[in-house]
This record gives structure tokens, sequence and C-alpha cells, in this order.
């Protein structure tokens, strides 16, 4: 019977339109429009990496040079630097050639015209090395047979910092970020189809609800039957949405692509299970719980800074309770977990929940669900 | 001697201060098409939803197949056939698979089920429309699906709630027949309308309901025997002077005339020829009338004179 009715599940469930334009046609039209909209700034954001610079030599500062010297001759050079005097520089800064001049006396200098990402990487350069120097310098006043070596150590620290090196081997650029968030979307969009198993299983909400509650099939059978289908169905959603992102709209993902499949995937499965629930609470016609189930999603999405950055920041400064049970923030946070973060603790840790709030949502549903009469039908 | 199908006992049901069902009892016995007659809001739906056991109640017993019918009572489930007053059908699946979804749930061995849902379809005509999706499907064709998912499975016991609501008349005369033919097959038939001329047609007995309490229970014959009307005469007059209508009052039989709108009702209790007696008066008076006709009496003067109340609803 189980089987009976999960084929039928997956019979109905492909062919529902509204599921399938909010679960494949969304994602595909929302994915394309991003990659639309952000294509032209993405582009410019790689070219960003060099940060034109005018350095202008006040007095002889040597270990400055060299400094400068292995910046620029590395792979991906952090620094594009112009040796002028400080008209020359200034006449590169007023015509934008150049973010910002470092002038190089006793103590490096920094002057920029505007703020922005690049002037802000120049300052915590700038700040990094004179940091680095004064410890160099303490250091060969007290151990002095040691100087090489500890500057050795230093510059190249100072380098590599100030490269514009990611902690993960994903892709932590900012415009990614709306991708990650349209697939946390879709996966909270699940509770649609989690409401449908709800409908078809509870005889006060629908026809076909009595009709399910007067046959024989036991009604854990055919929950969990069209719970399953669900399932399977946001399962298959996710994997097409999250393929489609990477491989035909070619959205970089990183190194990280294969993990994207999982939390996108259990996403999903709670999307399911946070609908089931809602579902389940309370007797209210099929047209309110549609109602409540949507807005309840779209609230939950919009807290969790799905639709605007900063509140999730926010919340979190408030409130970082609600960020942890927030099924869309949990969604999207994983994501970042696994865009920022150089080990998998955190992700892993995001994932324990989504797998903890689905498997709760479920119960609580089946409690309730359970009931096998009504009040009023 | 036959057998209780179904027996309720006592059944109390209400909806906050509103009663829905007061101490309603009812026995139905093997082979019965049994009609559960009422006006909109008179307790049928509710009571057939005590029935199946969706429906908490306050007070009372319902048996069927002599055993205690409860929401698990999955053995007296799979004898049940249910066809509810709103159609329960999946509008992303065919005809076919409609019908062999709900059957399934009844009959796991796939031959038979298939052997089942093809019988079904052919049983309420929807053989040309087996590929089709419920929303291309008419009114009557949809309530005739609805009635297969209901039936395939060949149930013992079949519960119909106003099958016929917005349907048409051919396929409301169809929909009348295949249930009757049903009954013929074996199968203990409960039905429900406000429709007297469907439960009249087709139920072997009735029950009248109002306001959640049975106020009359028999066979046609044996109901309309519960009231004084045996007869209404109606004759199309252009006048009746007084004496005239009070030597009509004065017939024996007659228990009531009225002259309304060109038309003289006269309300016959027993007796023979009461027509012949009228039609004298009126020619000794030399009163020409146009058409004339006598009626027997209906469910709804049944239900009219037990309540003093009309059985349909305006809008009916």
């Amino acid at each position: 019977m189980f089987l009976h009715i999960l084929k039928y599940e997956l019979k109905n469930g492909v062919r529902t339109k509204d599921l399938i334009i909010w679960l494949m046609v969304f994602p595909i039209v929302l994915g394309t429009f991003f990659k639309i909209a952000f294509g032209s700034v993405y582009n410019k954001t790689e070219k960003f990496s060099a940060i034109p610079v005018a350095v202008v030599e006040e007095t002889g500062n040597p270990a400055f040079r060299q400094v400068l010297d292995g910046i620029e001759s590395a792979d991906e050079p952090f620094l594009k630097v112009t040796y002028a005097d400080r008209a020359k520089a200034e006449e590169l800064l007023d015509s934008g050639d150049v973010e910002g001049i470092i002038s190089s006396a006793d103590k490096l200098g920094l002057t920029v015209k505007q703020k922005g990402l690049a002037q802000t990487m120049l300052k915590s350069f700038v700040e990094q090395y004179t940091l680095r120097e004064k410890i160099a310098m303490d250091a060969i006043q007290t151990s002095p047979e040691k100087a090489q070596e500890i500057i050795s150590s230093l510059m190249s620290g100072t380098v590599s910092s100030c490269r514009e090196i990611p902690l993960t081997q994903g892709n932590p650029d900012m415009y990614i970020q709306y991708f990650y968030n349209l697939i946390a979307m879709v996966a909270m969009f699940g509770c649609m189809t989690g409401m449908h198993v709800t409908m078809q299983n509870q005889a006060n909400l629908s026809a076909l609800g009595a009709r399910n509650n007067c046959s024989p099939a036991p009604k854990l059978v055919t929950i969990l039957a069209c719970l399953t289908g669900s399932f399977i169905l946001q399962t298959v959603c996710m994997l097409l949405c999250v393929t489609f992102l990477a491989f035909v709209l070619k959205v970089d993902f990183g190194d990280r692509l294969p993990l994207v499949y999982p939390a996108a995937i259990l996403g999903g499965i709670m999307g399911v299970s946070f609908g089931f629930f809602v579902g389940s609470v309370s007797h209210m016609s099929q047209k309110t719980k549609t109602a409540v189930l949507m807005s309840a999603s779209m609230l939950l999405c919009f807290l969790s800074g799905l639709m605007v950055g900063d509140l999730k920041g926010t919340i979190a400064q408030k409130a970082p309770w609600f960020n942890d049970i927030n099924p869309a923030a949990v969604v999207s946070d994983s994501f970042y977990c696994l865009n920022i973060d150089e080990d998998y603790t955190r992700f892993i840790t995001k994932l324990i929940t989504m797998a903890v709030i689905t498997v709760v949502f479920i119960m609580l549903g089946f409690i309730i669900s359970r009931r096998k009469k009504y009040a009023s039908v | 001697m036959e057998k209780n199908v179904v027996k309720i006992n006592e059944l109390v049901k209400r909806y906050g201060d509103l009663i829905a069902l007061d101490h309603f009892s009812l026995e139905i016995k093997e082979g019965e098409v049994f009609g559960l007659l009422g006006p909109n809001g008179s307790g049928k739906t509710t009571t057939i939803n005590c029935l199946l056991s969706l429906l908490a109640f306050d007070k009372g017993d319902i048996e069927i197949f002599g055993k205690k019918m409860t929401p698990v009572s999955y053995d007296i489930k799979k004898e049940i056939g249910v066809i509810m007053q709103n159609v329960a059908v999946f509008e992303e699946l065919t005809v076919y698979e409609n019908i062999d979804y709900f059957c399934g749930l009844y009959i796991t061995d796939k031959a038979k089920r298939k052997q089942c849902v093809e019988e079904a379809i052919k049983f309420v005509g929807l053989e040309d429309f087996r590929k089709f999706y419920p929303k291309k499907l008419s009114g009557g064709l949809l309530r005739r699906l609805n009635i297969a998912c209901g039936i395939a499975h060949k149930p013992k016991l079949i519960i119909l709630d106003e099958p016929t609501v917005a349907v048409d008349p051919q396929s409301r005369n169809r929909i009348l027949e295949g249930i009757q033919e049903l009954n013929r097959s074996g199968a203990t038939v409960i039905y429900t309308s406000h429709y007297m001329e469907e439960v009249e047609q087709i139920c072997t007995r009735i029950a009248i309901m109002d306001k959640g309490r049975k106020v009359a229970e028999g066979t046609k014959d044996e109901l309309k025997r519960m009231i004084k009307n045996t007869e209404t005469i109606t004759i199309e007059i252009l006048e009746l002077p007084d004496d005239v209508r009070r030597e009509i009052s004065g017939l024996p039989h007659v228990y009531d005339v009225r002259f309304d709108d060109s038309k003289l009702v006269i309300g016959c209790s027993g007796g023979k020829h009461n027509l012949t007696r009228v039609l004298d008066v009126l020619q000794k008076r030399e009163l020409s009338f146009g058409r004339v006709y006598t009626e027997l009496p209906t469910l709804n003067d049944v239900f009219l004179e037990i309540t003093g109340k009309a059985l349909r609803d305006k809008e009916d």
C-alpha cells in the first residue's frame, strides 16, 4: 500500500503546475535574471584584484621597496605600484589612475580621495606593514642574532596577508550570496508540498482528506508515503536548481559545489517538514492555511536576510537564538559557512541543525495529525 | 431474519450550542436502499460523517456489520464505499488513475484491482474518458467518476451523500439506475438527499430528518399513510362563489379547500370518487373550469404535514 500511495503521490506532484512553477521555473527564471543583472558587476570585481597605487619615496626605505617588489612579482599581485614624485602622484590620484598614494618616509603615510574597498585594503596593508616593521625592529634590538630570520618571516607574512586570499576554496564573492539566497528560498518553498500532504490526509481540510480517512489505509502509512513522495520531489527540484545554477548559468560555487548539494537537499526536506507541521496545526480552511504558510515562510525568509541583507546581522545582535531556529536562516547560514569558513565545523553544525528541525517538525506534525476524529468536517 | 448492517443508537452531536443530531437512532437492514431525507441542515451529512467515524460525537453508539465503528476499524472500512457530497478526486490524475488509486487503498492484489477498476469504469460509463483529467470532464461525468472511485472495490455497504447535486437529468437518471444495480448485486445502500423524487424512486425504506431528529421512518407507502392527505384535487377555475366553496367543503372526505390564483385545491382524506363528487357540484352550478388533475400524496406532503414546512429549500 505504501508503494501504491507513493507512486500516485509522485505522479500527482510532478503534474501539479503550481509546484513545478515555484520549485523549478521560479529558480531558473530568477537565477537567470540574477546572472544577467549581476554579471557585469561580477566581472568587474574579478578585475579588482590588483589595486593601482602610487608610491612616493620621500626617504629611502629599501625594506619597504623589497616588500613592494615581492608583492608585484607574485602570480596574482595585490598591488600595481607606480613610483612617482609627490606632484605626479597627486595628479594620478586626481585622475583616478591610482586608488591612493603611499608615502615612504620614516613612517608610511596613505593619501586617498574616497572611501571604498580598495582604499580599505590599502589602509590595512599600510597598517600591517607599520606594525610588522615595529615588531621586527623590536626583535632586532632584543635578539640581533635572529634578525634575518624574523625579518624574512614577517615579510612573507605581510605579503601573504595583504593578498586577496580566500579563507576557503569556495567563492566568497558577495554576489554569490544572491544565488545562495535563491537556493534557500526554493528550499523554503518546499513547505507548499508539505502542506499538500496535510491537506490530502486530514478529513477536516478537504474532500480528498475525508475520502482517504474513510479508507482502510492506516493514517501513518498514508502520511509517511505522501511525505516520502514530497521529499523525493523536493530533492529532485533542489538538485535541478543547483545543477542549473552551477552548470548552465556557470555560477562559481568554488570547489565546494559537492557540498552545496547536500545542504540544498536537506534544506528542501526541512522546508517540506515545515509545511507539514504548519498544515497540521489548528483547524483552518485550506485557503487560510495556505495564506498563513506563505506569510510565515516569507517572514522567515525576510528575517533571515534573504530579502534585506542587513536584517540577519541585526537579529544576530539582538536575538541570536532566533537565527539558530529560523529554518530559512539555517539554510542560508549553511551556505555562508561553506563559503567563508576554512573548516567544516560550522557547516556540519548547520546540517545537523537542519536535520534536528526536520525531525522535530515531522514528529510534531504526526502528533497533531494522528487525531482520528474531528470536531467538524 | 435480515441482519442489521448499520445500527445507530441515541446519537447526539453538538456544534457549540447548536444540536446537529438530537438522540438520533436508526437501523438499516442488509440489502436495503435506505434513504435519509431532509432539508439542508437537517443533519444528514453529520449522520454520515459520524457513521464513518470522521466526526466526533457527544453521545451514542454506532455499529456497522455488528461491530462498533471506530476510526481504526479497518476491517469494517474495507467493506464500505463512500461517495461524498463534494467531488473528491485528484485533479492531476486521469480518470483511470484516480479510480486505481482509491481502489488500491482497499485491494492490494494488482490483477484483481485492474479488473475492479475496469468494471467500475464500465459501470459508470466512462470508457471513453479513461485518460481524461477531471478538469476536462463535465459536472455529470465528474460525479460519475466520484462514484466510480467509491464503488470500484465492490463494497458491501455503499454510502452516497447527495451524489446528484448539480447534475443534469440524464446523468442523474444514470446515477440512480446505477445505485439500484449496485443494490441488486448485493450491496446495502444508504442514500441521503433532499430531492424527494430520487428517494421515492430508489429507496426501499426512508427516514425523514429535521433539525437533527428523525421525524418519521418507514417505506414510502407507510410514510404516506401516516398523514391525513390521500389525494389532492386541483381545478383551474376563474371564479368560486362562496356558497359553492362551502358546498365542496361539506363533501365527504374533503378536509381542506383553498382557492388562490384561479386554482381550486381540495385536500381529501381517504374515500373513493372524490373527484367525481367535486365535478358534479361545479357542473350543477354551471361553472366552467379548465384543467383538472389529481395527485397522490408525495414525501413533501408527508414532510409538510409532520414538520409544518416544505421539504425543499427555496433555492431548490
